[in-house]
């Protein structure tokens, strides 16, 4: 039997992205740690002056020492945001930008990269979605009676390539690990990447500045993906670990949701599901990707 | 034999008891997974294990008594229809638009909870009993989950049978072994769950149970053991259906349209002086789902055609409740129904619509109630009582003997207070008190004649209440309808042109065009002939739209409203 | 006294905690640890707290305690005046630690495979969701009997124990690892009477159940 390589059945545009597989600080120097990207199974490691290197792996287990130097057949690697980022095509040259990161006073931080079993998108527009906040993330960041959604726009930047909804705004309990009482807060949403998005919320500590937050998904398989989160955060009381447990535990209440939601691929069919009006940044990503081609993770439509 | 994904079979897929109220049990057939649960009625549900809104398990939801709640955005679905009643999302809305859940067909008989992969709106093949079914007052016992396909689990259970006595084969996936029955769950390929029945309940249950659990454990083991040996089989993949076209676009607006039912007047009484309740059924099955504070056109026997609000509570579907005032001077609306409608008549209704639409996300409710317009406000204080919202009613009528739906009024755990005859002034002091001063969420809702309307939209902006928090239903447009202009209307589906000259509605002069389109009040006051606009800018002048759905100028009532434009298109 | 818990949100050891001491209405601190990703359970300054470099950890004045098990009974007999969530009786103390090892057992097969699958452990995913299940099999069936007999709860008093508290949260938490607990009805309902103890409270990744029917 002819072995088919899993690359054959990634579209071409998700072959050549950058693709999220690791936190830059997790990964040890001079040893193996072992992924899984759009099916194919890869090893990763530093070297000495703590640059990633990224391979296909056959028989490599986690946790063995290995030379960078004697990989010659590299994957191409970037490093951004505080993770590393490989691609099984031929990747453009930057990745998209987040100029905030770089502002001296934010706090950065990785927050765990997490599996989850559902594809990218799913999990991308649960990312996108206010309405769950109240029944998912309730007494944090929503809580019933204040359950509506209001208007807010959405538009396919075409210079950027990417989809933005602006002017959201939610009731929120306890919007941040710094919020000290319930706020409207507004909302930014950026789908720079068709697996990756980034948000900008209203600041407790700074009202002039906005809180960044970021998922980046790993698509592992057609199912399961691994969520890297990132934190870019005004808050000069907090420390790491209060932060990045205020994340963990509103992914952690994400986390079933996505597990039980069907089908695990995100069907692109507008008849496949019943949106509504709060729903119009998720129909917008859905339109974004087909029109993308992008099938991997995603039931395209039947044409 | 292979399994089917169509097979259109009943199979158990639960016990009576795994239903406890308040639960939502997670079950399978053929493939498709099911989330079934019994409302606070006793009525069991087998629905489709998958929210229509994001594809969220319904089982991990919650089961509220008369509507089960999604745990990711909350949507509500109703007992028996499955059709979603509420969209925190968007509280003031209606979801008008008829999203539905699938849902499949179910009985429950000797002990045990039965359903088959059939359309429920079309059932191929009704229940039917196994053979001997009538001879015993049957004993179910503790199901047992198998990991190997439902054909070896069957071939697995006959292997039990005494060598002189082999197991009588039943129909489907069962058989019987002396008096004891067994019927195997086709879960998926490769997965069962035997459910067997003794034919009485045993001396000593227990014991019993606890013999036939080991008997079936071992077997188990021993058909888990084989199947392990075996490639596993391809599990089922059942397909999702679709959702109708309507419902996959987001229209700023829903356009009600329906069909007419025919329903049986089952009981008719007096509920009060002057109030006589009719209770309507469905033929079978029952009725459409419906929203606190939706009404029914109601079409009478001389061809009049009135509204009436549902009084009835969340899931309540076998039959809608409504009120109708016994009006001396009526000129044979109200005056037909209770003089000439008798128990047993059939009579038309259309389905609900909800001009009314209740929100759930206030953290304060105040329902004003006159007269007859205790009926959308009891459906309304219904629903906030099964969801623990808190509420105050004030009901105020003339006489005592005058106040309807006594009984279920004094059903209700929220705050009730019947206010009879008071002086005018009184009346005024009164609503003043109720409402207090407003603060963030609260909201009023009144129904009842129009001066208790009035002072409640005055008094209620008087002391601090905003517009949005002020709600009421018209029933009718006393406004007067200017009709002077004169313009064209394209129908874009119709491919014609029309002029409508000053004096004719829109509505007439389609008619004379020879075209039938659907209105009842005529006076824009019911949303019949809501029509969609596609150019053009409209003169609006009825009391069925808001304010915001005026000013988005997507559509129209046909019997009224004009255009301020020399043409308008519409999608007719 | 004050009551410390080294605490991570994402455990259900820790949070078996929580739960208790929501339900008995103590006052404590959460000293939050970077269990993950920053491993801080194996810091030098934890293993000083705890050589066996495992949460929950918790401190009651001078006392360092850890184990969940071990701190549910010891929150139990020092402060639950009704003595009803580990009861003195020698028999029933014998069938709730009985259950508190079923905990340990769950925390060995379905917690790891949640970590397998969530957290990037290097376990056998097989070995530990089978395992799982043939506990879940097993308590289903427990608890099946139960009902039928009237006993809503895992050990025989006719109340909640530490028992049902330290076997909770995995059983709750198992889709995580990949373990459906579709097949065990008895189970499920169990988790619901849970949910519904006064006090109750959640954790991320379980969410509460609605009110029971309202006695007529
Ligand atoms: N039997 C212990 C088990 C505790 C346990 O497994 N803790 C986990 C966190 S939930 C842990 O710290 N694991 C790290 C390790 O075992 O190295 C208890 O119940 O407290
Ligand atoms: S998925 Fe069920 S309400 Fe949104
Ligand atoms: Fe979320």
């Amino acid at each position: 039997m002819p072995s088919i390589d899993p690359i054959d059945h990634i579209d071409p545009i998700t072959r050549d992205l950058w693709q999220v597989i690791a936190a830059t600080d997790e990964l040890p120097v001079g040893q193996i740690q072992r992924t899984t990207l759009l099916d194919v199974p890869l090893a990763m490691t530093r070297d000495s002056a703590g640059l990633p290197v990224v391979w296909r792996r056959s028989d490599e287990e986690a946790g063995d020492d290995v030379d960078p130097e004697n990989i010659l057949d590299r994957l191409p690697v970037t490093t951004g945001y505080g993770f590393v980022w490989t691609s099984l095509g031929t990747p453009s040259a930057a990745l998209f930008p987040i100029p905030e990161y770089a502002e001296a006073d934010r706090k950065n931080m990785s927050c765990g990269s997490i599996g989850i079993h559902v594809s990218a998108p799913r999990a991308v527009e649960n990312f996108l979605d206010m309405g769950h906040f109240p029944y998912v993330h309730t007494d944090i960041l929503g809580a019933e009676p204040h359950t509506e959604v209001k208007e807010y726009d959405v538009e396919v930047s075409e210079e950027r390539d990417e989809v933005l909804a602006t002017r959201c705004r939610f009731m929120q309990p306890r919007a941040a690990k710094s919020a000290t009482h319930a706020m409207e807060v507004e909302y930014v949403y950026r789908v720079p990447h068709p697996f990756c998005s980034v948000l900008y919320k209203s600041c407790p500590e700074d009202e002039n500045r906005r809180d960044v937050i970021a998922i980046f998904l790993q698509p592992v398989s057609e199912d399961r993906c691994r969520a890297h989160l990132l934190q870019s955060m005004i808050d000069s009381t907090s420390t790491i670990t209060d932060l990045r447990r205020f994340q963990q535990t509103i992914f952690g209440q994400d986390k079933p949701i996505l597990e039980n939601q069907y089908p695990k691929r995100l069907p692109l069919d507008p008849r496949a599901e019943t949106p509504i009006r709060a729903d119009k940044s998720a129909i917008a990503y859905r339109r974004w990707l087909s029109q993308k081609g992008i099938t991997y993770g995603v039931i395209p439509m039947a044409s | 034999m292979t399994l089917s994904l169509s097979d259109p079979a009943w199979y158990p897929i639960a016990s009576s008891d795994d239903l406890p109220f308040r639960h939502v049990y997670q079950g399978q057939l053929l493939g498709r997974e099911l989330a079934v649960w019994r409302a606070d009625d006793g009525n069991v549900n087998v629905w489709e294990n998958r929210c229509l809104h994001r594809g969220v398990r319904l089982s991990i939801g919650i089961n509220e008594g008369a509507e089960l709640k999604c745990q990711y955005h909350g949507w509500r679905y109703a007992n028996r229809s499955a059709g979603c009643t509420y969209i925190p999302a968007h509280p003031a809305d209606a979801p008008a638009r008829r999203i539905q859940n699938k849902i499949y067909p179910v009985a429950e008989a000797f002990g045990l909870v039965w359903s088959a992969a059939q359309d429920s709106d079309n059932i191929e093949r009704p229940f039917a009993p196994f053979p001997g079914a009538e001879s015993g007052q049957w004993f179910p016992l503790r199901p047992m989950p198998v990991n190997a396909a439902p054909e070896d689990v069957l071939a697995g259970l006959a292997t039990l049978a005494p060598d002189d006595r082999p197991a009588d084969s039943l129909p489907g996936l069962a058989l019987r072994l002396g008096d004891v029955v067994y019927f195997v769950q086709p879960v998926d390929a490769g997965r069962a769950v035997i459910r067997g029945l003794l034919p009485s309940t045993p001396a000593d249950a227990t014991q019993a149970l606890r013999h036939y659990n080991e008997m079936l454990s071992k077997l188990r083991d021993r058909l888990e053991r084989a199947a392990a040996k075996k490639p596993a089989p391809e599990p089922l993949a059942p397909a999702f259906d679709k959702v109708s076209a309507d419902l996959a676009t987001m229209p700023d607006i829903a356009i009600p349209r329906g069909n007419t039912i025919p329903v049986v007047v089952k009981r008719k009484w007096t509920s009060a002086d002057g109030v006589i309740g009719f209770e309507l059924a469905a033929r079978e099955g029952h009725l459409p789902t419906f929203q606190p504070g939706a009404h029914i056109d109601v079409h009478l026997p001389n061809g009049l055609i009135r509204q009436y609000s549902i009084t009835n509570g969340p899931g309540e579907l076998m039959s809608y409740i409504i009120g109708v005032k016994q009006e001396s001077a009526s000129k044979g609306g109200s005056k037909v129904l209770v003089e000439t409608v008798r128990q047993g008549d059939m009579l038309a209704i259309s389905e609900p619509r909800n001009n009314f639409p209740l929100r759930r996300d206030a953290t304060r409710t105040v329902l004003i109630a006159g007269g007859i317009g205790i009926t959308p406000l009891l459906s309304m204080a219904r629903f906030l009582d099964k969801s623990s919202l808190p509420y105050e009613l004030h009901y105020f009528t003339r006489a005592c003997e005058q106040v309807a739906f006594r009984g279920d009024l004094e059903a209700l755990h929220g705050t009730v207070l019947i206010h009879t005859g008071l002086p005018r002034a009184e009346i005024g002091t009164t609503i003043s008190t109720a409402l207090g001063a407003w603060s963030q969420a609260q909201h009023v809702y009144v129904c009842g004649p129009s001066a208790m309307l009035e002072s409640v939209r005055t008094t209620a902006a008087a002391q601090g209440w905003p517009d949005e928090a002020i709600h009421f239903e018209y029933f009718k447009n006393d406004k007067p309808i200017d009709d002077s202009s004169a313009f064209d209307v394209e129908l874009a589906r119709s491919a014609m042109t029309l002029h409508v000259p000053a004096g004719k509605t829109i509505l007439e002069v389609m008619r004379d065009a020879g075209l039938t389109v659907p209105s009842s009040c005529e006076q824009g006051a019911c949303g019949t002939c809501l029509t969609t606009v596609i150019e053009g800018e409209v003169d609006h002048q009825d009391v069925y739209l808001n304010d915001s759905e005026k000013a988005a100028n997507t559509c129209m009532m046909t019997c009224v409203s004009r255009a301020k434009s020399a043409r308008l298109v519409l999608d007719i | 006294m004050t009551i410390t818990l080294h605490d991570f949100e994402l455990s259900g050891n820790c949070y078996k905690l929580r739960l208790l001491m929501s339900i008995l209405q103590l006052r404590y601190d959460i000293v939050p640890v970077d269990f993950f990703p920053g491993r801080e359970h194996k810091s030098d300054a934890f293993l000083r707290l705890n050589p066996f470099g495992q949460l929950p950890v918790l401190q009651d004045g001078d006392l360092t305690l850890s184990d969940s098990g071990a701190i549910l009974a010891y929150l139990a007999r020092r402060y639950d005046a009704s003595g009803q969530w580990f009861p003195d009786d020698p028999a029933v103390t014998a069938e709730v630690l009985r259950w508190h090892a079923v905990a340990d057992d769950i925390t060995a097969t379905a917690s790891a495979a949640r970590l397998a699958l969530g957290f990037d452990y290097p376990f056998d995913l097989e070995k530990t969701q089978a395992g799982a299940h043939r506990i879940f099999r097993i308590i289903d069936e427990h608890l099946w009997f139960g009902e039928k007999s009237g006993r809503d709860w895992l050990a025989s008093p006719a109340h909640p124990t530490t028992a049902d508290i330290a076997c909770f949260p995995y059983v709750m938490l198992s889709e995580e690892g990949g373990i459906s607990r579709q097949d065990y009805p008895a189970l499920r309902r169990w988790t619901d009477r849970v949910r519904r103890i006064p006090g109750f409270i959640v954790m991320s990744g379980i969410f509460p159940a609605g009110p029971a029917l309202p006695a007529a």
